[in-house]
């Protein structure tokens, strides 16, 4: 860079001391006199470099913390989920009472029933018990354990939002690094314009036009649900029966997130194009196609990555109404029965399952990212 | 072997914003002969790093060429993308500033050096066994060790990582070796070490070398031939020697004479320059024996993940009234945090005692805020050290604002503002950071420090990211600053020619302790301690390819190593290519008049010719 | 390597060599009426005399200019602009363009029910015989004001986390990091779900749920924005000269991360307007109030998708489209705008 330009590195830098290591600060640059070991080139020859940058913690270390962090972050969500739903303003049950007409002893019933009559401090280590121990409450719509209808329902939404997340990663990466590559053109301008043009869509409109087109109008896909019902579940026929299912509801989940994903690698690389070391690779005689795949694309996905993960989010958000939408029998489904419910242990344990996933996803993200990046591996 | 020469040639950048084309480089004319080595200097802007890159067509789109740039007698421009791309690296390959982003960050240095045989598997490492075999043996020639091939660049030192780089670039054999900047941002005793690797491996093979930077004395150390550019155009081309001992042009007199030579009894407390300081005493302060700030035993220690790492070590120094002490050191040695610590800025190990006029240095943040006013610091770049959305006058001002003395304070701010001599102060106070050059950048820094009316000045390397011309305008502040006002200064600084222009003592840092400290006339000159030695030994010296192996650069002998190397059909073309230049380029027999310092490689001369110029005729005589 | 180029392509290289205040620091007509009050004042000798507020208000509104003109050369974003201006304009009056009984379900009952587009209803109407037209002018009214005021309220939360988790250090700067990287990882729309269900229903509490839930992005942002400040030299400085917290912040770091707040407000509005719809379109909106999302809430629940009445679904959707795409392009103009900026001090 020019000289006029803040250099962090610089020799006098005040943030970074870089005082060396004072185990080989015995034969470094500092010792006077030349080097025997090489006779020909004299003065070059010094084997331990005393600026030589410290080696980096190990994997172990890196992932407890990593653990340690999500860690946290599950404990957060746990009483987040406790609080929200007892301390904010507004009694649950009166907010129930008032959406649908109870009898006083129905309220005090429900009172019970959801422990409200309790001190707080009791309501929360029940809480704490019922998260350990797998009781999540029993839910009001259902009239079925929570923890039940989330174990029935989980699949599926796995299904759909893992086929959708690796499509949309693929997808968007893929179509990002090309329209960086080739900024300005033609296919970029589509590309581009096309996923911000999803990107500006609410998730739950797109998937009541395809509803409306595909299975509505053209009838050529179900509407609803995940598996035709009295098909044996793991015949050929039934397979293909949830395939065609998930058809619709893949490709409204996509269509929204692939766009960021493809915005978010367009950006990273457009600001890697400028990096140097891609001008040395130009010099040694790389095809600017090696000087994408190899070096560019390398450095541009390790900013990616951390927004994909985050975006992960994103997707959840969208499964709850693409379930609703297509009846698909998952957690976003029940996250909308327990709003329309209202019922809140069902809600609570949603919500903290859901963050659950989250943050596992997170903590994948810091591994995934680890091993793209050979820094982070010091830091 | 392959020539290199660049005929006519300008370059315009296309510029979307409404100043329209912006030409980069104009009419410039160079001959890099087989085995020769060229120097070209400038400052940043000059022009010079888009002229080599030219070489490899490596310029991005928006800049046009215009004139002939041509390698081994082909002109560039008519080879097609695949044929550039084989004499990329093959025949010229580049060592850029490796200290910085120049390698891939996620890939290992092994790897990127096996990439550049890949492309180019001529000879022998057809195999990736052989690759491999060639790539280690790459880094035994550069004097690393051949494990650091699975290691990242982030886990190299600056001086590793540009030996890496020359590695790569002498991987494929090539008869040109551009280095740009080779060893900016190194010390200058890994510089030492870097440029004297560079100028043996090239001279061994009978490379040819074009280099370019901002200081000119690294490229005399190196260079036989030295062209100075400016603004896009050469300005003086002539032998090392020639151009730095004897400079025809003021713009080089002033490039020059920026670099002090130590022992050289005219730059004493005077820093050559253009525009010196006024001094307006007539008897002007000189070092007293009264101790304003002064550090007993100071430590400082910080915990890192590897453990506790002292930064500095007990340390004791004493500042003067009207004393400006220099502390020397390379990066790493503790001096920044040692002037940190001197302002309370960073805390200290228990034992260390710092006092200002005899008091302790104050712990709580209200006395802390009051000892600023007496002592301050200026920091080692201007332009990071103003905020770019405030005006000069708010940044001068900004003292007096936190510090609460509003009063006068327009009087005080176009007063400190006039002490920096940044005349008329009114002129400046409206300009934001952007509009003002290196030099004004780092009065207004100065003025800033000035407005508190301290009686201690730190500077932490304050003129070294600033270009070389303007370097003795402000040191010649600082010694103006001390004749007129009084002020003591402690300015930290790599550089031993900095102490020699300005300071009255020296310490001399090394791992976080004072090696040697004294009057700068007695350290200077007699250094007592090795590492002062080793110090002063590293200083590029202005001409004289210093740190070229004596013998070595014989050209004859170089140039039969070269031929007996390699005798590929592609030199032959080279060599009619060379004869054709010859035939119409001006070549000076080996004992050309131009020179009467025995300049080597004058075999080799190249010509540079800006056209228009009034010089083109006497260079050739 | 030495960015010639790039060095030479800016007026104010450093390469100028001297100090010679020849060339005008200020080259804009307004530089000589600035010095004017400065030098006066040095007559008097007052330091009341020098205004340097009005300095900075000239320069504010000469950078101001500079921007508009970039931004109006940017097709996208001044059409963005404009579609934007229009619905706002649709928005304010509202009960001019559309009066409010025609949405009173009791004065619509010999209007046909699910007719279909045609000119005597422009976009046909809804089960309840309303004019689908008519809903949509009211929806604007709720989802632009629930896209602004949530969008303002996460971003006065996330600007102040976001800058004291990248200013303070210790115990402060942990405990913020910490809270911004839970939010972040949190899925939003899930929380403000959780919100909204708990709290009682109006337009006050989704603002405050989608407030609540998005904020950490911003957060996010400024937070490494006001890292690589704090990492600049002129903070170093202004500690030096003896500056506190207080100051630092005010003066150094806020106005340092404001644009890149207000290019990402602009961009989050859109989100914002999403948001609700789809906390409407759950069924968690105001009940008293139009907004896109009910519309559309309402056309589920009425199944107008599967059943082929598309002029129920289509419209809302797109007059969302329409609002979040034109944000988005007048947010990505502001961006690029301010990004070189960002860049050069880097």
């Amino acid at each position: 860079m020019t000289a006029s330009t803040n250099n962090p590195s610089g020799p006098g830098d005040p943030a970074t001391p870089n005082p060396g290591d004072p185990g080989t600060a015995t034969s470094g640059p500092g010792t006077p006199g030349p080097d025997t070991s090489s006779p020909a080139v004299d003065g070059l020859g010094t084997p331990i470099d005393t600026d030589e940058p410290p080696k980096g913690a190990s994997f172990a270390a890196y992932f407890l913390r990593k653990l340690g962090g999500s860690a946290i972050s599950m404990i957060l969500v746990i009483v987040l989920g406790f609080f929200a739903f007892r301390l904010l303003p507004g009694d649950p049950v009166l907010k129930i009472a008032k959406e649908r007409p109870m009898s006083p002893a129905q309220i005090a019933e429900l009172r019970s029933q959801y422990g409200l009559d309790k001190p707080l401090i009791v309501q929360f280590w029940d809480y704490l018990v019922g998260i350990v121990t797998g009781n999540l409450g029993e839910s009001y719509v259902y009239r079925k354990p929570v923890s039940a209808l989330i174990g029935e329902y989980l699949g599926p939404t796995l299904l759909l939002t893992a086929t959708a997340a690796v499509i949309a990663i693929v997808l968007g990466l893929w179509l990002g690094q090309l329209s960086a590559w080739r900024r300005n053109s033609l296919f970029d301008k589509l590309a581009s314009s096309t996923a911000l043009v999803f990107w500006s869509v609410p998730t739950f409109w797109l998937g009541l036009i395809l509803l409306m087109v595909f299975g509505g109008t053209l009838q050529w896909l179900p509407t609803g649900g995940m598996i035709t019902p009295g098909l044996d579940p793991w015949s050929p026929e039934a397979i293909i029966d949830v395939i065609r299912h998930l058809i619709l509801p893949v490709i409204t989940l996509v269509a929204v997130v692939y766009a960021q994903f493809l915005m978010v690698m367009r950006a990273s690389l457009i600001e890697e194009m400028s990096e140097d070391y891609l001008t040395t690779a130009r010099a040694k005689g790389l095809t600017e196609d090696e000087v994408r795949r190899r070096h560019a694309v390398p450095n541009a996905l390790l900013p990616t990555v951390t927004v994909v993960f985050l975006h992960l989010g994103g997707l959840i958000a969208g499964a709850v109404t693409v379930e609703a939408i297509f009846s698909w029998p998952g957690l976003g489904k029940l996250t909308f029965d327990a709003i329309s419910g209202p019922d809140l242990p069902l809600l609570q344990g949603t919500f903290v399952v859901f963050s659950a996933i989250i943050i596992v996803m997170n903590l994948a993200a810091d591994l995934v990212y680890r091993w793209l990046d050979p820094r982070v591996r010091r830091a | 072997m392959t020539d290199l020469s660049f005929d006519d040639v300008s370059i315009t950048y296309r510029s979307s914003s409404s100043r329209g084309d912006v030409p980069a480089v104009i009419d410039v004319s160079l001959d890099l002969p087989s085995g020769s080595t060229l120097g070209i200097a400038g400052e940043s802007g000059s022009g010079k790093s888009t002229l080599v890159m030219s070489a490899l067509r490596l310029l991005p789109k928006s800049a046009t060429v215009t004139g002939h740039v041509r390698l081994g007698g082909q002109d560039i421009s008519e080879l097609s993308f695949g044929q550039i791309r084989a004499v990329r690296w093959a025949q010229a390959s580049i060592v850029f500033q490796g200290a910085l982003h120049s390698l891939n960050p996620v890939r290992r240095v092994g790897r990127q050096i096996v990439e550049a045989l890949e492309h180019h598997a001529k000879g022998t490492w057809t195999t990736p066994e052989r690759r491999r075999a060639r790539m280690l043996e790459l880094l035994r020639e550069v004097d690393l060790d051949p494990a650091k091939a699975e290691a990242y660049p982030h886990e190299l030192s600056g001086g590793q990582k540009q030996r890496i780089m020359i590695a790569m670039a002498l991987a494929c054999e090539p008869d040109i070796i551009i280095a740009d900047e080779p060893t900016t941002a190194l010390d200058v005793i890994v510089q030492k070490q870097i440029l004297t690797g560079l100028a043996d491996l090239v001279a061994d093979r009978g490379i040819s070398l074009l280099m370019i930077s901002h200081d000119l004395a690294v490229l005399s150390a190196v260079c036989e031939n030295l062209a100075i550019m400016k603004d896009g155009r050469i300005v003086e081309y002539g032998p090392s020697d020639d151009v730095c001992l004897r400079p025809r042009e003021e713009y080089t007199q002033q490039l020059a004479g920026a670099f002090p030579q130590i022992g050289d009894a005219e730059s004493r407390l005077r820093p050559r320059t253009a525009k010196p300081a006024e001094v307006r005493l007539t008897d002007p302060f000189t070092m007293t024996d009264e101790v304003v700030l002064e550090a007993q035993n100071l430590s400082v220690t910080f915990d890192t993940r590897q453990g506790r790492e002292r930064a500095v070590h007990g340390v004791d120094l004493a500042l003067r009234r009207a004393e400006i002490l220099a502390v020397v050191g390379q990066s790493g040695s503790g001096k920044t945090t040692l002037a940190r610590s001197l302002l309370g800025l960073q805390e200290t190990d228990p034992g260390s005692q710092i006092a200002f006029a005899g008091r302790p240095l104050p712990r709580k943040a209200k006395d802390l805020r009051a000892f600023r006013r007496q002592v301050q610091m200026v920091l080692q770049d201007p332009s990071g050290s103003l905020n770019p959305k405030r005006s000069v006058y708010e940044a001068v001002a900004e003292g007096l604002q936190v510090q609460g003395l509003t009063e006068d304070e327009y009087a005080k701010v176009i007063g400190a503002l006039e002490a920096a001599e940044l005349t008329p102060a009114a002129d400046y106070l409206e300009s934001i950071p952007q509009e003002l050059s290196g030099g004004q950048r780092q009065r207004v820094v100065i003025a800033g420090a000035l407005a508190l009316d301290p009686q201690v000045l730190l500077a932490d390397e304050p003129v070294a990211s600033l270009d070389a011309s303007v370097r003795g305008e402000i040191l010649s502040l600082f010694l103006a600053l001390k004749k007129n006002l009084g002020m003591s200064a402690l300015i930290i600084t790599h550089d031993l020619g900095l102490a020699w222009n300005i300071a009255d003592t020296v310490a001399v840092m090394k791992q976080g302790e004072i090696v040697e400290y004294g009057p700068v006339d007695t350290v200077l000159a007699d250094p007592q301690h090795a590492y002062t030695r080793e110090l002063l030994a590293a200083v590029p010296r202005l001409g004289s390819q210093s740190l070229v192996r004596s013998g070595a650069t014989v050209p004859g002998v170089a140039a039969q190593d070269g031929a007996a190397q390699d005798g590929a059909a592609q030199d032959g073309a080279a060599a009619v290519g060379a004869a054709q230049d010859g035939a119409s380029a001006d070549v000076v027999p080996p004992d050309g008049t131009a020179a009467d310092a025995p300049a080597p490689g004058t075999a080799a001369r190249g010509v540079a010719a800006q056209r228009t110029a009034d010089r083109a005729g006497t260079d050739d005589t | 390597m030495d960015n010639d180029h790039r060095a030479e392509a800016a007026p104010e290289s450093a390469s100028t060599p001297g100090t010679q205040p020849a060339s005008p620091p200020g080259t804009q007509p307004a530089s000589s009426e600035g010095t004017k009050p400065g030098r006066s004042a040095a007559t008097r000798n007052g330091a009341a005399g020098f205004d340097s507020a009005k300095l900075i208000r000239e320069r504010r509104l000469r950078s101001l200019r500079r921007n508009w003109r970039a931004f109006r050369t940017d097709t996208p974003a001044m059409i963005g602009a404009i579609v934007l201006l229009l619905f706002v304009l649709m928005a304010i009056f509202a009960p001019v363009i559309a009066p409010a009984s025609m949405l009173d379900v009791t004065k619509q009952l010999d209007v046909p029910r699910y007719a279909p587009p045609s000119l005597a209803h422009p976009l046909g109407t809804d089960d309840l015989g309303r004019e689908i037209w008519a809903r949509i002018v009211w929806g604007s009214r709720v989802s632009l004001l629930v896209g602004v005021a949530a969008t303002l309220m996460s971003m006065v939360i996330g600007t102040l986390m976001g800058l004291a988790g990248g200013h303070f250090t210790g115990i402060v700067g942990a405990v913020v990091m910490r809270l911004i990287d839970f939010f972040l990882v949190l899925p939003s729309l899930l929380l403000a779900i959780v919100l909204s269900t708990v709290l009682d229903r109006g337009v006050f509490t989704i603002v405050v749920a989608i407030g609540i839930a998005s904020w950490a992005s911003t957060a996010r942002i400024v937070r490494s924005q006001t890292l690589s400040v704090e990492s600049r030299l002129y903070i170093e400085r202004a500690r030096i000269l003896g500056a506190g917290h207080r100051h630092i912040l005010i003066k150094h770091l806020l106005p340092a991360v404001m644009p890149l707040v207000l290019a990402n407000t602009t961009l989050m509005v859109g989100s914002a307007i999403i948001a609700e719809s789809t906390l409407a379109f759950l069924g968690l909106g105001d009940p008293g109030s139009e907004s896109w999302g009910t519309i559309l809430k309402n056309s589920m629940d009425a199944s107008a998708a599967t059943s082929g009445y598309w002029w129920y679904v289509l419209p809302p959707g797109i007059a969302i489209l329409l609002v979040v795409l034109a944000f988005t392009m007048v947010g990505r103009a502001l961006e690029a705008i301010i990004n070189p900026t960002l860049r050069s001090s880097r």
